[in-house]
């Protein structure tokens, strides 16, 4: 494989070309891939919570899915991709504890999910490919020279993403 | 002179010195405990309590692909927040063995049976903490069914990360060792407390700040 770029916690990178973007062991967050197949511009987002509250002081705008996804999108545009051609693979949203009784942490998982799906649908980028929900973690890794996924759980094989 | 805190890294001085002695007592509570339930002497090093970052605690606490067991349980009451306690594999093992269950090779022959025991064991340990903090401040806490989980600590440390997300990049670790004739385990407890009821607790204890 070649060169590795680790994706942090509430943190984007990209690359073009080639290299490949890792992202490890996404819980409750979601991996959101996105890529330029003509140019080959891979980028990908590590969202932990669903959208950036109103008057908010907090400025790590790539933490949320309303803020981190489209100024992720505006910074391709900038490197040369196309709006249209740009497609989406998103992974994570487990709910990693069984928890007794109504509370907001057990679904937050599935809420990360369908905001971030919001987003995209708004931002007009097709999902062309899904892996979320569960009650495991994945590590997300994604490649920009073909723009092919591997999912990572831990005890099982690789697959192809 | 300010009276209220409002994130994890204003928590200093007194303040510091206030969680290292609910950690003590904690520890303390927790090894008699655990004493009894297993029946056998488990002594325990006194605790540190750290400040750290998110990805700080899990690079500290063996990356974030290491597979550990995680058992979780909602505080709440007068003072609410989340504990969640981590156990390594030796210490899991040596549960077992102790309550006459079959030891474990990895984290996926584990069955339900033992699942729960440890479980079980988790949650004497969190109330253990808990109760240092009744104690020290007359404050009733209130406590969830545990919950328990296998995966990757990454994964694992997200849902805490995440409750508190809009609060904090933070977590509180204490951090200790289990001891059991030679052996020595790891043991660690995060407690998050939320930002309104560790004001709460400061104001019962008389702890202000600067």
């Amino acid at each position: 494989m070649s060169k590795m770029i680790t994706v942090g916690i509430a943190d984007m990178k990209f690359t073009r070309n080639e290299g490949v973007l890792i992202t490890y062991a996404l819980g409750s967050c979601v991996g959101v891939c996105l890529y330029d197949p003509i140019i080959k511009l891979a980028a990908m987002v590590h969202v932990m919570l669903p959208s950036r509250l109103e008057g908010s002081s907090d400025k790590n705008i790539y933490k949320y899915a309303n803020t981190g996804i489209p100024s992720t999108l505006k910074k391709m545009e900038v490197f040369g991709a196309v709006r249209n051609r740009v497609t989406a693979k998103i992974a994570g949203g487990a709910k990693m504890f069984e928890i007794l009784g109504n509370n907001s942490l057990g679904n937050i998982g599935m809420r990360n999910v369908e905001s971030v799906k919001q987003v995209l649908k708004s931002e007009g980028i097709p999902i062309i490919k899904e892996d979320v929900g569960g009650n495991y973690a994945r590590t997300l890794l994604f490649d920009s020279s073909n723009g092919n996924g591997i999912i990572r759980l831990c005890g099982r094989k690789e697959i192809p993403f | 002179m300010k009276k209220r805190i409002d994130n994890y890294e204003e928590i200093n001085g007194y303040a510091m010195d206030m969680f290292k002695e609910i950690g003590s007592i904690g520890t303390g509570n927790a090894a008699t405990a655990l004493s009894g339930t297993l029946s056998s002497k488990i002594s325990m090093s006194l605790p540190e309590v750290d400040i750290m970052d998110y990805d700080q605690a899990i690079d500290f606490l063996g990356g974030p692909e290491k597979v550990i067991a995680a058992v979780l349980v909602h505080m709440t009451g007068q003072f609410s927040g989340i504990m969640l306690y981590l156990l390594d594999f030796d210490f899991m093992n040596f549960v077992l063995e102790k309550l006459n269950l079959k030891k474990i090779n990895s984290y996926d022959d584990i069955d339900e049976m033992s699942k729960s025991a440890i479980c079980e064991v988790s949650n004497i340990i969190i109330s253990s903490y808990a109760n240092a903090i009744s104690q020290l401040s007359g404050i009733s806490i209130n406590l969830s069914v545990p919950a328990i989980a296998l995966n990757m600590l990454g994964g694992i440390m997200s849902v805490p990360m995440i409750e508190y997300g809009y609060v904090t990049d933070k977590i509180m670790m204490v951090g200790g060792k289990l001891m059991y004739s030679n052996e020595e385990m790891t043991s660690n407890l995060l407690m998050l407390p939320d930002i309104k009821s560790l004001n709460f607790l400061f104001k019962k204890l008389g702890v202000f700040y600067e």
